[in-house]
C-alpha cells in the first residue's frame, strides 16, 4: 500500500530550526490535519516535504523510497502535491491556462471543469479577476486534474469567509474520497478536525498532540494544552 | 533627413531584436543579462574564423557560430537557475556581468581587438525609398526583430509550452510544485536568446563597426530599447530599438549634435527611468 | 610604512605600486556602492575619467590651489557626477543603475576618444606637487592619500550614512520605516563612491602625467566592479588587497609570456564564482576569524531571552518565569518590569500629550485589484494605551498596518498622528513625525551590530548606558553582539527594542512575538505592557494569542475581511456578540 512518511525531520531557516523532530504518516483515503498557533513552523514542515526548503534532518519515504533529497519537480512526477499558502493561481493566466498546467488530457481538464460549475462560466477570464473562492476553486480544479496521490494543503481558508470556506472542504474530502492522502494546515481548527481522521497539533516548532483527531474536537482542554506547547500526547 | 534615419535603420533593427531577447530574459527567467550582446558577438566572431581561418562555407561557419553562441547562453542560464534559482533579479544579472568581461577579454585574445574580417552574408540594394537606397541588411533586420516579436508572442499566448513559462514567470516555487520543469525550460530561453542575439549580429557586423567591445556593448542600446517595453513588452521593445536606431541615424547626420549620439542611448534610458518611476512603487520584497 | 617602500621599491615597481594605490581608492568607493549598499556600480573609472579631466583641465588652465586642490576638486566633480547619473536610477532596485552606469561608461568612453583629455595634444604635462615631484615622492603622496580616503570610509562607513548603506542594501521597506530616506542613502552611498573614483583618477593623472582614454574604458569598469565584488572592497584591507590584486595578476601573466587579456578572463570567471556563491573573500576571512575566535549571540534557540539578558538589564530581567503560562489576564504591576532611569526619564518632559487620540484612521480603504483589502475601517488609537489587533489570517491587519506606514499610497482614507494629517506623508516622514512599526518579516540588516542598528533607527544620540538599558529591558543580546548571529526570534526583538529607543508617539507591532517560544511570548506581553507608562508611547499590537491579547491590551479592534468587526475598550469589544460570534467560536485558540 502506497504511504507517505515524514520521519523525525526538522526544517529549519536561518540561524536555526523552525520545526524539529516531527513524525507523521499521511494515509491514502484519509485527511490529517496539522494545526497549531501561527509562527509553529506548519508551513516549514509542509515546505520541507514537497521540497520548497530543504530538511535539515530526518528523512521523507514516499512508498518505500526516501524522497528529501529529490528535486521539487521529481517530487510531483511521484505524485505528491502542495497547494501553497494564499491563492497559489497564476493571475495573468486564463482559469483553463491554469488548469491546463496539471491536466495531462482533455478528459481530465473537462472532468476538473465539472465539478465547479461556477468556473465554467469563468473559463477564459484571467485569474486575477476572481474571488478569492473561486480562485481557490481553481486551486482545487487543479489539484482534482493532476490527481496527486498525496496532497499537501496550507491555510486553504486565508482571507476567506468561512461560510465561503465551508463550501470549499466537502472538495478536501473529495479528493481524499478519491483516494488521495490529504496533509491538511488550516487555521479555522474546528473545521479541519471535522474532516480529519488524524491530527497533530504542533506549538512552538514541536509536537504537542498527535492522534485521533476525534478526541481534539470533543475535549477542548486537551487541544487548549497541546496549543500552549505542552507535551499533551 | 531621410537618408539618416534609413541609414540607421538597420542598427535599429539590431537594437530591436537584442531588446526582445532582453525583454524575454527579464520576463521569463528574471534576469538583465549584460551578456547577451556579448555571446551574439562571441558566436559571430567564431563564424569569421571558421570562415577565414578553417575554410569553412560561409553558410556553415555562420550556423556553427549562431550555435555556439547559443550554448555559452545556455551554459551561463545553467549557472543561474543551479546557484541562482531564488536569488534576486539584481543578483542575477549582476552574475552576468562576469560572462560579459570574460567574452570580451577573450575575444581580445582569440581574435585580437580589431574589427573582424566579416564577409557580409547579405549585400547590396533591396529597393530605393524616395532617392534613398534601403539595403538587404535593413530590410532583413527590421523584418527579424518583428517576426522574433511575433513568434515570442504566439509561442508565449497559443502554446502549452508558453503557458507553462509564463507559469514560471509570475509564480516560479508554484509552478515547480505543480511539476513544471524549471531548470530546463530556462535554459532553453537562456539558449534561445542566445540564438537569436547571434543571428542578428552575424547579419549586421559586416556592415558596424564590429570590434569586440562595440559589439558587446550592444547591450547598452538594446537595454534602452527594452525600457520603453518595461522590460515586459516585446512590441514595445521592437518599436524602441527602431525609433533608437533612426534616431541615431539622424543625429548622425548633423555636425553640430555629433557628441550627442554617444549619449543618446544613455539620455534614452534616463528619460525612460525618470517617466516610468514619477511614482514611488515599493517592492513587494524589499 | 609607506616611505619605506617609496625609498626601497625600484623605479619600475614604484610605478606599479601607485597604480595599486589608485585602484584600491577606486575599489574602496565601489565597495561602498556594492559591498555596502548592495547595488551594481558599472562605470567606476569614468568617474576616475572624470576626476583626472578635471585634474588636466585645471593644470593646462594653470589653476591656483596647485596638484592637492585639483585633485579634491576632481573628486567633487566626479560626486557630483555621480548624483547626476544616479538621480534617475535610484528610486527603484540596482539593476536600473546598472543599466545606467554601464550605458554612461559607454558613452563617456567614446566621447572621451574623441575630445582627448585637455592638454594631451599639446603635450602638457600634469604637475605634480613640488615636495612629491619625482616617481617615489609621489607614490608616498599617492599613499598619504590613499590613508586619507581609508580613514574618511572608515568613519563614514560607522556614522549614520554608513548604517543607512547596510540597511538599504538589506531592505527598502525596512530603511524607510525607521525613518531614513531611501533615495538619500542610495544617492550618498553613490556619490560618495563616485567621488574616490575622482580622487583615484586624478591621483593617475597625476602620475601618468599624460592620461589617455584607454585607461579608462568600461570594459576595465567591469574589470574593477567584479573585482570588488569578489574581494569585498568594503573592507579597507580587502580594498588595497583588490589593488594590488589588480596590477600583479597582469604583470604576472606578462612574466610568464601569457596575453595580459587573460587577467580579465580570470577576474570574470572568478568573479561569476563570487556572484553565485554570495561571498567575497574578505568576510570569509573574517568570518574564520570570527569562529575561531567564538563570538556567538549569547540567546539560541528556545532559551528565554530573560535568562540570557545581560546584567545591566536589572529588574527587567526578573522575567516571568515563576508566572509560567497562567497569565490570568488580571493586571499585575509588581511583575511588570521596569527599566532603570535614563530612558524613561528623557520621555517625560518630551511634551506628548498624555490624553486625546494618538492616531486616529478614517474611512480606510485599500483595494488591490478587484480585491478589497481594507474597507472603510475606522480605529482610534487613545494615548497612553496598547490597542491589541486581532482578527483571522488574512483579515487585513498587516494592510492596515502598511497603510498607516505610508507603504499603500492607494490607500484612501484620512489618518492623523496626535492630529497631525498623515495623508500623502511617505514612510520616511512618518516614522519621523514619531509613527513607527515593525514588521513580519525579518528586516533588520545583518552587517550591523546590535549597538549601531539601534542607534540607527533610534535616530537620536542614544548614550551607551541608555542602550544596553533597553537591550536589558528586552533581553537582547548586548551591544556588540553582530546581528547575522542572531536567530529570527531574537533580531525582532532586537526590531522591538531599537523601535523603542526611537521614543515614537504610536509603535505598531505586527506579530513581534512570531518564533518565540511561549514563555518568551508571554514575557514580551507583559514588557510591551509597561510601554505607555514608562516610555509614554501608544502601541498598536497585532496578536494571535488571546489569552496574551486579554493581559496586555486594554483597547482591542476586530478585523474581519478587511472591515472592522468592533473596536473599544477590551471588555466591551470581547463581550460584543458579533465579535464573539465571527472569532470566538471557531478559532478561540488562536
Amino acid at each position: 500500500m502506497s504511504s507517505l512518511v515524514v520521519d523525525n525531520v526538522t526544517v529549519s531557516r536561518g540561524a536555526g530550526p523552525v520545526i524539529a523532530n516531527v513524525s507523521l504518516t499521511v494515509t491514502p483515503g484519509e485527511v490529517t490535519a496539522l494545526v497549531g498557533p501561527n509562527g509553529a513552523g506548519k508551513t516549514s514542515l509542509l515546505d520541507g516535504i514537497s521540497g520548497v526548503v530543504g530538511v535539515s534532518g530526518g528523512r521523507i519515504v514516499l512508498d518505500g523510497d526516501p524522497i528529501e533529497k529529490l528535486s521539487r519537480v521529481a517530487r510531483v512526477k511521484r505524485g505528491l502535491l502542495h497547494i501553497e499558502q494564499g491563492r497559489a493561481v497564476f493571475p495573468s493566466l486564463t482559469v483553463r491556462e491554469n488548469l491546463s498546467l496539471t491536466a495531462r488530457t482533455g478528459a481530465d481538464m473537462d472532468a476538473a471543469i465539472g465539478r465547479f460549475p461556477e468556473l465554467e462560466k469563468r473559463i477564459n477570464s484571467p485569474a486575477a479577476l476572481l474571488s478569492g473562492g473561486e480562485q481557490q476553486m481553481v486551486v482545487l480544479a487543479r489539484a482534482f486534474a493532476a490527481k496527486p496521490r498525496f496532497l499537501l494543503i496550507d491555510e486553504m481558508s486565508l482571507g476567506l469567509a468561512p461560510v465561503v470556506f465551508m463550501r470549499l472542504l466537502p472538495y478536501v474530502e473529495e479528493l481524499a474520497q478519491s483516494g488521495a492522502g490529504v496533509l491538511l494546515v488550516e487555521q479555522f481548527t474546528h473545521l479541519a478536525l471535522g474532516i480529519a481522521r488524524e491530527a497533530l497539533v504542533v506549538a512552538g516548532g514541536k509536537v504537542g498532540y498527535h492522534g485521533p483527531a476525534s478526541a481534539l474536537r470533543d475535549d477542548s482542554e486537551l487541544l487548549h494544552r497541546a496549543y500552549l506547547g505542552g507535551s499533551a500526547a | 533627413m531621410l537618408q539618416g534615419a534609413l541609414a540607421g535603420l538597420a542598427a535599429g533593427g539590431l537594437y530591436a531584436a537584442l531588446a526582445v531577447c532582453l525583454t524575454l530574459m527579464s520576463r521569463l527567467v528574471r534576469v538583465v543579462n549584460f551578456s547577451q550582446a556579448a555571446t551574439g558577438m562571441f558566436g559571430a566572431f567564431v563564424a569569421v574564423w571558421l570562415v577565414t581561418a578553417a575554410g569553412l562555407p560561409i553558410w556553415l561557419g555562420s550556423v556553427l557560430g549562431i550555435l555556439l553562441a547559443g550554448a555559452l547562453s545556455a551554459a551561463i542560464g545553467w549557472i543561474a537557475a543551479t546557484w541562482l534559482s531564488e536569488a534576486s533579479t539584481t543578483a542575477r544579472s549582476a552574475m552576468t556581468v562576469g560572462p560579459l568581461l570574460l567574452l570580451i577579454s577573450l575575444s581580445f585574445i582569440l581574435f585580437g581587438n580589431k574589427p573582424q574580417p566579416f564577409s557580409p552574408i547579405l549585400g547590396g540594394p533591396a529597393f530605393e525609398f524616395g532617392g534613398v537606397v534601403v539595403s538587404q541588411v535593413t530590410v532583413v533586420m527590421v523584418l527579424l526583430a518583428v517576426v522574433v516579436a511575433v513568434a515570442v508572442q504566439l509561442i508565449l499566448t497559443k502554446t502549452a509550452v508558453g503557458t507553462q513559462l509564463r507559469a514560471l514567470s509570475e509564480r516560479p516555487t508554484t509552478a515547480e510544485l505543480l511539476g513544471i520543469p524549471s531548470k530546463p525550460l530556462s535554459i532553453a530561453v537562456w539558449a534561445a536568446t542566445g540564438v537569436i542575439s547571434a543571428i542578428a549580429i552575424v547579419i549586421v557586423a559586416p556592415s558596424q563597426s564590429n570590434d569586440a567591445t562595440s559589439l558587446a556593448m550592444l547591450i547598452v542600446p538594446a537595454s534602452a530599447a527594452a525600457l520603453l517595453g518595461g522590460f515586459t513588452r516585446p512590441g514595445l521593445a521592437v518599436v524602441g530599438g527602431l525609433a533608437l536606431g533612426v534616431l541615431s541615424g539622424l543625429v548622425a547626420q548633423i555636425e553640430e549634435v555629433a557628441l550627442i549620439r554617444n549619449f543618446l542611448p544613455f539620455l534614452f534610458i534616463v528619460v525612460l527611468l525618470l517617466w516610468t518611476q514619477r511614482k514611488e512603487v515599493w517592492d513587494s520584497a524589499r | 610604512m609607506g616611505y619605506v617602500l617609496s625609498i626601497s621599491l625600484s623605479g619600475y615597481f614604484v610605478f606599479f605600486a601607485v597604480s595599486a594605490v589608485t585602484a584600491a581608492i577606486a575599489l574602496l568607493g565601489l565597495g561602498i556602492v556594492t559591498g555596502s549598499a548592495g547595488m551594481i556600480a558599472l562605470c567606476q573609472l569614468t568617474f576616475a575619467a572624470v576626476g583626472a579631466w578635471v585634474v588636466s583641465l585645471l593644470n593646462v588652465m594653470e589653476a591656483p590651489g596647485g596638484f592637492i586642490v585639483w585633485l579634491v576638486a576632481g573628486g567633487i566633480a566626479a560626486g557630483a557626477a555621480g548624483i547626476l547619473v544616479g538621480l534617475p536610477a535610484l528610486r527603484l532596485r540596482g539593476v536600473n543603475l546598472a543599466v545606467v552606469t554601464l550605458g554612461f561608461a559607454a558613452a563617456a568612453d567614446v566621447t572621451l576618444q574623441q575630445i582627448q583629455f585637455p592638454g594631451s595634444k599639446d603635450g602638457i604635462p600634469v604637475e605634480r606637487p613640488d615636495a612629491f615631484s619625482d616617481d617615489r615622492q609621489f607614490f608616498f603622496f599617492s599613499v598619504i592619500v590613499l590613508v586619507v580616503c581609508a580613514l574618511g570610509v572608515f568613519w563614514l562607513q560607522r556614522s549614520r550614512w554608513g548604517a543607512s548603506w547596510k540597511s538599504v542594501a538589506f531592505s527598502e521597506r525596512g530603511t524607510a520605516a525607521v525613518g531614513q530616506s531611501v533615495r538619500t542613502a542610495k544617492l550618498t552611498a553613490f556619490a560618495v563612491s563616485a567621488a574616490l573614483g575622482g580622487v583615484s583618477g586624478g591621483l593617475l593623472a597625476g602620475q601618468v602625467q599624460l592620461p589617455f582614454p584607454s585607461s579608462f574604458t568600461p570594459i576595465q569598469s567591469l574589470a574593477l566592479y567584479v573585482l570588488a565584488v569578489m574581494s569585498g572592497t568594503q573592507l579597507i584591507d580587502m580594498a588595497v588587497f583588490g589593488g594590488i590584486m589588480w596590477v600583479l595578476v597582469p604583470e604576472l601573466l606578462k612574466r610568464f609570456g601569457i596575453p595580459q587579456d587573460w587577467g580579465f578572463v580570470i577576474f570574470g570567471a572568478l568573479g561569476v564564482q563570487a556572484l553565485t556563491s554570495g561571498t567575497n573573500l574578505g568576510e570569509e576571512i573574517r568570518n574564520a576569524w570570527w569562529k575561531r575566535r567564538g563570538r556567538v549571540a549569547p540567546r539560541s534557540g528556545t532559551t528565554a531571552p530573560v535568562e540570557a539578558a545581560p546584567a545591566s538589564a536589572g529588574p527587567g530581567a526578573r522575567g516571568l518565569d515563576d508566572r509560567g503560562g497562567t497569565h490570568d489576564g488580571g493586571s499585575s504591576p509588581a511583575a511588570a518590569p521596569s527599566p532603570s532611569s535614563p530612558l524613561a526619564a528623557g520621555t517625560a518632559g518630551s511634551g506628548r500629550p498624555a490624553h486625546g487620540l494618538a492616531l486616529a484612521v478614517d474611512h480606510l480603504t485599500v483595494q488591490f485589484g478587484a480585491l478589497k483589502a481594507l474597507d472603510d475601517v475606522n480605529v482610534e488609537v487613545p494615548a497612553g494605551t496598547v490597542m491589541g489587533l486581532i482578527g483571522p489570517n488574512g483579515a487585513g491587519k498587516s494592510t492596515f498596518v502598511d497603510a498607516i506606514s505610508g507603504f499603500l499610497p492607494q490607500a484612501t482614507g484620512t489618518m492623523s498622528l496626535g492630529g497631525t494629517p498623515l495623508k500623502g506623508l511617505s514612510p520616511t516622514h512618518r516614522a519621523r513625525l514619531g509613527l513607527r512599526r515593525t514588521f513580519q518579516q525579518d528586516r533588520v540588516p545583518p552587517s550591523l551590530t546590535v549597538g549601531a542598528y539601534v542607534r540607527f533607527v533610534a535616530r537620536r544620540h542614544v548614550s551607551d548606558a541608555e542602550l544596553a538599558d533597553v537591550l536589558g529591558f528586552f533581553g537582547c543580546p548586548s551591544a556588540g553582539t553582530r546581528l547575522s548571529t542572531a536567530d529570527i526570534g531574537t533580531r525582532r526583538l532586537i526590531e522591538v527594542a531599537a523601535n523603542v529607543a526611537a521614543k515614537p508617539s504610536v509603535l505598531v507591532l505586527d506579530e513581534p512575538a512570531a518564533g518565540l517560544s511561549h514563555e518568551e511570548h508571554v514575557a514580551l506581553g507583559e514588557r510591551l505592557r509597561t510601554l505607555p507608562s514608562t516610555y509614554g508611547m501608544s502601541v498598536v499590537l497585532i496578536e494571535h494569542d488571546l489569552d496574551l491579547v486579554r493581559a496586555v491590551c486594554s483597547q482591542l479592534t476586530v478585523l474581519d475581511f478587511g472591515k472592522v468587526l468592533a473596536s473599544g475598550p477590551q471588555d466591551e469589544v470581547l463581550a460584543n456578540p458579533a465579535v464573539i460570534k465571527a472569532y470566538m467560536g471557531e478559532t478561540e485558540m488562536l
